[in-house]
């Protein structure tokens, strides 16, 4: 067969007489191999459900007393009894004890931690003593102590199994060259294997092709249809997406149990005689689902419920990134107002368009906590930058910083963004389909169909190392608040009840806890307060 | 005595033992068989007027490719006019909107599988042997192969079948590695080889000039050379079937003068007395008496290295002894050390005292840089979609034909030839034919005559237009198909000449040629 070009100025620029052996010549930088690792489908152990969010509706005219029963809603929450501090819903049901905290001291929580710090092991424990080799390494979580997870999980993820970026990236690299037959050769390969419902591999060939093909609309392909996104899906699947996400998945659990912890440590060690007004700006990816075990937390501290509770969403206070949007219609705010009257809780909600001290409505003698979880990096470094200047301007209690872990240093120029993207991507696919036990299904579609903007992210919005955060928090006037062992706890046992494949990093020392993916950082959360002028 | 060897040798063509689903009665000859093709004949049969070899050729040149883009609609898929043609096998392209399903879309639609097939092989054989290796993608390509010709079993379109092939040798590549894979399948030839093999060479003789060419060349060559010889004494490296020898017996018969014909002894020099072998020589045998031809045959073994040695072929003082050496890759002839092997062979000539070296082999592809493995993936899938296209232009029709065809020879000679291209590029093996290297060696070249050129014209003249034959220096014959070489005959000795060659060919009046309608596959 031989085509006939209808219209060879068309793209002048594209009409490189390419041999086909040329193909060859363009090689990807290749990953050296790692021990062979099958992808596997398992998963983790059972995971708490998250009943409250689905079964809040039907409980809406329950009356405080019943809902303080054990239906399955506040069964999950009784739970919480057993600590102030512990974001509770993650929590095993098998940790439910009698045993109610009264002691209204701040030496309580330390206690309380020490005792689920036993239940859970020693491992803990003592590798946070050694705070040299937790620097170092990572500590891996509840895989030893409880023996669950991949049984061959321990060969991190090998790059030669990993053929779908095979592909992706010398196709990318091919696109940089403009080697058109090249390009157009892989896309077709790529065609051939893609699928939006196959294996972790298939999919980021298809989520993979379609970003490469937006880039290179030259080569007369047709692209895979365009998945499902949060901006444009139905608020009935999105919340389905998102609540079984946080289940199975702790890629955001993970950060937003920490960031609940954080703030309840705050809580706990505030000064003032009684206790303060609680303002959270909620500058994230959760759309909600992150708060309602605060609120539980926070209802039942032994001291005494906060007397307001503010949260106030700043959706556009940054700009759009990937899991930011929702779908129209969607909106938390009644769910989690009910929800915080039925435990008692008063909570006021707000939606802010900027973070302005006006917008926010300050009032003085409220604990400010600002949470920026994975909102932070998507503009260009000025932007973020700025943003972290009118943080620093709120002068706030506590700032948790959140967001994917980037590489300090990389090469620059297209193929080698889009490889650190498809990278992370893969990562995100990799863990995706160990949660969901390599099930298919329209919530799994959705979410990654979200996660795939991060193949679309600019490059100057690319994810940066913590250091760079560092720097920029520092140059702006804040300084690293160490995470409590409490915290740091709470996001181990919370990460037991994932797939033994993930991992964190915790080092008090580094203010930081980072989350990790078969060796591969993943996401990293920091705590940060204000310089205090000396 | 005659009729018992006769009988012998039709034996196994009685399929007891075929490894095909090929009725009984295609196994007889092609004047049978036509009415079996026949029933293919239909209404949407129509020639497949697609040219894989244009088909590769688009994907080098790829601006071709790009080209066929739809004017001012980069973004539409394109559309592909060469395969309308084809209404059995191909949903024809309807330009498919950018968001379509892109599982029927590549280039220019569903219709378009041909390029995609071959998108996919050329990737597979990067992913398994490329500057960077990926068993796993290798592997992941492979299956997603296997899916879209999985309907070639079951009588594929023809490119299908052709990419069928060139999976399977991938395929065997990945499972085994070249050696393992090379050595391993040895036996299923065999079983072709007894009962299939002959019906499956007389339909390609039938169909395509692709298995005469080589011998007809050679033959003449043998003949002119002995002429006026007493006993000719033929050392066959690995005599297949022994179709070539039938055709020299005719010829020899024939000869002007009506002078007795010359003794004809062969030995055949193998890796092992085959019973494969031992049915060759007695149909030969049969052949040879129903002619009145003196004939004799012997083996001869190769070493358990698989090299030869001259010292044992028995050289009767008096007779003029030719070496023949029809090289095609199939699995047994690549195995690990085959080059070796040939150029113990070859090596021989001089110590046997050959008079003449005929030499048939696929030509290399004329690259002047060195070729990975891809690139010589690359000019075997040219150089076998060739083969395909040939046999589809001349035999549109008889899809069983040239499926039984397909089967039992190329198959087993892409395989093959996937191995050797696999084995040469990993261990940076000589670029450039045998030829090459008996040239090297200071074999001379012997003059092709004008009668054997002239032959083989005729012999083309019987099929398709698109069959060349080339002159490459004085002493080789090539075959092309369009513009894609498929095979070289060439004529040397031994030693260097004392006189320049190429002396005036003696002109032999019965040609080859004229013995067409042998008779050695039906009695």
């Amino acid at each position: 067969m031989t085509f006939r070009g209808p219209d060879p100025d068309l793209s002048p620029s594209h009409h490189h007489q390419h041999h086909l052996l040329d193909w060859l010549d363009d090689s990807m930088p290749f990953l050296s191999t790692f021990l062979d690792d099958t992808y596997t489908g398992e998963a983790a152990n059972e995971i708490t459900s998250y009943e409250w969010w689905t079964q809040e509706e039907n409980q809406a005219n329950m009356n405080n007393n019943a809902s303080l029963d054990a239906t399955p809603i506040f069964n999950t929450f009784a739970s919480s009894n057993n600590s102030q501090l512990l974001p509770q819903a993650e929590l095993s049901k098998k940790r439910k004890q009698s045993t109610s905290q009264t002691t209204p001291n701040k030496t309580a929580a330390p206690q309380i931690w020490q005792r689920i710090a036993g239940e859970t092991g020693n491992e803990g424990d003592r590798l946070l003593e050694e705070e040299g080799e937790v620097n170092k390494k990572m500590v891996v979580t509840g895989r030893k102590a409880q023996g669950k997870g991949n049984a061959g999980s321990s060969n991190g993820g090998s790059k030669e199994a990993r053929w779908a970026e095979q592909l992706l990236n010398p196709c990318a690299a091919a696109i940089e060259a403009a080697n058109v037959s090249r390009v157009q050769h892989l896309f077709c390969v790529l065609q051939e294997l893609q699928s939006f419902t196959g294996d972790a591999n298939h999919r980021l060939a298809a989520h993979g092709l379609r970003t490469l093909a937006n880039h290179f609309p030259f080569a007369g392909i047709g692209m895979p249809a365009a998945p499902a996104t949060f901006a444009t899906t139905e608020p009935k699947l999105f919340r389905s997406a998102i609540i079984k996400f946080h289940e199975v998945s702790p890629w955001f659990a993970f950060p937003n149990a920490v960031a609940n912890a954080s703030i309840l440590q705050t809580l706990s060690f505030d000064p003032s005689p009684r206790t303060r007004s609680l303002h959270v700006v909620d500058i994230g990816v959760s759309h909600g689902i992150q708060w309602p075990t605060l609120l539980d937390a926070l209802a039942r501290r032994p001291c005494g419920a906060p007397p307001l509770v503010r949260l106030t969403v700043a959706v556009s206070a940054v700009p759009p990134g990937p899991f930011s949007a929702a779908p129209p219609g969607y909106d938390f705010r009644s769910h989690l107002l009910r929800y915080a009257k039925s435990i008692d809780l008063n909570l006021q909600i707000d939606r802010v368009d900027d973070i302005s001290p006006g917008s926010l409505a300050l009032t003085g003698g409220e604990i400010l906590v600002i949470c920026a979880q994975f909102r932070a990096g998507h503009g260009s470094p000025n932007d973020r930058t700025a943003f972290l200047r009118s943080v620093r301007e709120l002068n706030p209690d506590l700032v948790v910083l959140s967001d994917i872990e980037g590489s300090s240093s990389g090469e620059v120029g297209f193929p080698a963004g889009f490889a650190r993207r498809a990278e992370l991507m893969w990562r995100f696919l990799d863990s995706t389909s160990a949660a969901f036990k390599g099930r298919d299904c329209a919530e799994r579609r959705l979410v990654e169909g979200e996660a795939a903007r991060i193949l679309e992210t600019p490059a100057e919005a690319e994810a940066e190392a913590r250091e760079r955060w560092r720097e920029r928090m520092d140059a702006v006037g804040f300084r690293e608040e160490p995470l409590g062992e409490e915290v740091i706890d709470s996001g181990r046992s919370l990460l037991r009840k994932y797939d033994s494949n993930w991992e964190m990093r915790a080092s008090p020392a580094e203010a930081v806890v980072a989350l990790g993916w078969k060796g591969q950082p993943v996401s990293f959360c920091s705590l940060w307060k204000p310089h205090r002028r000396s | 005595m005659m009729q018992v060897a006769m009988e012998e040798a039709r034996a196994p063509s009685g399929c007891s033992s075929t490894t095909t689903t090929i009725d009984d009665h295609i196994m007889y000859a092609w004047t049978d068989w036509e009415p079996v093709v026949a029933d293919d004949w239909g209404p949407f049969s129509a020639a497949l007027t697609d040219d894989f070899h244009d088909l590769i050729d688009s994907m080098i040149h790829a601006d071709h490719i790009f080209d066929d883009s739809p004017a001012g609609d980069l973004f539409s898929l394109t559309q592909t006019p060469s395969y309308d043609s084809s209404p059995r096998s191909m949903t024809i392209g309807d330009s498919v909107p950018v968001e379509a399903d892109v599982n029927a879309a590549c280039y220019g639609g569903g219709g378009d599988k041909g390029l995609r097939l071959v998108h996919l092989l050329v990737a597979a054989a990067e992913a398994l042997a490329g500057p960077h290796k990926s068993p796993e993608l290798a592997r992941v390509i492979l299956v997603r192969l296997k899916e879209l010709v999985a309907q070639a079993a079951g009588g594929g379109t023809s490119i299908e079948r052709l990419a069928a092939h060139f999976t399977d040798a991938l395929q065997g590549l990945l499972d085994t590695g070249a050696h393992a894979h090379l050595g391993g399948r040895s036996s299923v030839r065999d079983g072709h080889r007894s009962a299939d093999a002959l019906t499956a060479f007389q339909l390609l003789q039938d169909m395509s000039p692709y298995i005469k060419f080589g011998h007809f060349t050679a033959n003449q060559a043998i003949l002119e050379e002995t002429l006026g010889d007493r006993r000719v004494h033929i050392v066959d490296y690995d005599i297949a079937e022994g179709v070539q020898w039938a055709s020299l017996m005719q010829a020899l018969v024939s000869r002007p003068g009506g002078q007795p014909p010359p003794h004809l002894r062969i030995t055949t020099v193998s890796r092992g007395g085959s019973r494969a072998m031992q049915e060759t020589g007695r149909r030969l045998a049969a052949f040879a008496a129903s002619l009145g031809q003196p004939f004799s045959f012997s083996q001869c073994r190769l070493d358990a290295d698989e090299r030869f040695r001259p010292a044992s072929v028995k050289v009767v003082k008096g007779e003029t002894v030719v070496m023949n050496c029809v090289l095609h890759p199939t699995m047994s002839a690549i195995r690990r050390g085959s080059a070796a092997s040939v150029t113990s062979f070859l090596s021989g000539a001089a110590v046997l005292g050959a008079k003449v070296v005929t030499l048939v082999e696929e030509p290399e592809e004329e690259e002047e840089e060195e070729r990975g493995f891809v690139g010589r993936f690359m000019g075997e899938l040219h150089r076998y979609s060739a083969v395909w296209d040939s046999l589809e232009a001349g035999f549109p029709m008889q899809e069983r034909a040239r499926g039984l065809v397909e089967k039992v020879i190329l198959g087993p000679r892409i395989a093959g030839a996937v191995g050797r291209a696999y084995q040469e590029a990993k261990e940076g093996e000589r670029e450039g034919g045998w030829g090459e290297w008996m040239a090297a060696m200071g074999f001379g070249r012997v003059r092709i005559s004008c009668f054997n050129h002239s032959q083989a014209k005729l012999l083309l003249g019987l099929f398709n237009d698109g069959y060349k034959v080339e002159e490459d220096g004085c002493n080789k014959l090539v075959l092309a198909w369009k513009t894609r070489r498929l095979l070289s005959a060439s004529v040397w000795k031994p030693l260097p000449p004392a006189t320049p060659p190429c002396p005036t060919s003696p002109i032999v009046p019965v040609g080859i040629l004229a013995l067409e309608g042998s008779d050695f596959f039906q009695d």
